[in-house]
């Protein structure tokens, strides 16, 4: 998530960059992205390019705000600590 | 859930760190090798010009076709083929990115045939402001910070040329600085994306 958090709003990103990006095999990044989907946290987009099969991932407004949240949430926890 | 701070300040880190990998790794593309190739053709044009003042047309118009030719044919490779990052939007308004570009150069024409300028660097200047004026806006339009400033900073480089260098230093001083700053900026872009490919796969 924070890897697809990180593009821009409207951007969509490669499944095989992705999965280079974050040193995960086809099928773990596979299976987290599936998890991710059902959430409603990103849309999975299976198109042709020069005839090739390509797989785009994008994160959705749900899956941003969720991941703020939680980015929120990991930042209150430590300045709460550090009270 | 109990989280502790620790893991809480691992999961940030964690997250920060895949997020900066990400964005610079896009960032990498060709954008650095273009940026470095216009470095060497605006050196060269410079160079070019001071040493055979009488072939400057011919210079400026074969190595700005060059480099427009790699970029439009990169460019268009990145927005159809190879590039990893698709931009739906991006997509759409392509061809109004290109037709900009098209209409800048033809506009800068007919303004140098209104105003026709005396003086061959009065031209190069006018003309390497106006297309560092498209550089800030496509930079503000894609949200390119690269862009964006190089636009800025080769304005400024231009500006003190024309204004403080003497006249026969202009082409050395636009050689070293207009040329650098875009190998820099392209070198930067690059050694960035390395150094952080290098840091993640310690």
């Amino acid at each position: 998530m924070s890897s697809l958090a990180a593009l821009d709003a409207g951007e969509q990103v490669d499944f095989v960059y992705l999965r280079k990006i974050l040193n995960l095999t086809d099928g773990n990044l596979g299976a987290h992205l599936v998890k991710l989907e059902e959430a409603d946290y990103v849309k999975i987009e299976k198109t042709f390019i020069a005839r090739k099969p390509r797989t785009f991932i994008n994160v959705t407004g749900r899956g941003r705000d969720a991941f703020n949240e939680h980015i929120a949430t990991l930042k209150r926890i430590i300045s709460d600590a550090e009270k | 859930m109990n989280v502790s701070r620790e893991d809480a300040r691992r999961s940030l880190d964690e997250a920060e760190a895949v997020a900066e990998r990400t964005r610079k790794s896009i960032a990498a593309s060709h954008t650095g090798g273009l940026l470095m190739m216009w470095g060497v053709i605006c050196t060269a044009g410079y160079l070019g010009t001071y040493y055979f003042l009488e072939w400057v047309w011919h210079i400026w118009f074969m190595l700005s076709g060059a480099g427009c030719i790699v970029t439009f044919w990169v460019g268009w490779r990145q927005l159809r083929l190879a590039n990893p990052i698709k931009v739906p939007a991006a997509e759409r308004i392509g061809w109004r990115i290109f037709l900009f570009w098209l209409l800048l150069y033809v506009y800068m024409f007919i303004w140098l045939g209104i105003v026709k300028p005396r003086h061959g660097i009065q031209i190069n200047a006018f003309m390497v402001t106006a297309i560092m004026f498209a550089y800030i806006v496509t930079g503000l339009w894609f949200k390119s910070h690269h862009m964006f400033w190089l636009g800025i900073i080769v304005t400024g480089i231009t500006l003190t040329g024309f204004y403080l260098i003497p006249w026969n230093y202009y082409c050395f001083w636009m050689a070293a600085m207009v040329g650098g700053a875009f190998l820099i900026t392209g070198l930067y872009i690059r050694l960035r994306w390395r150094w952080c490919d290098s840091a993640h796969h310690k």
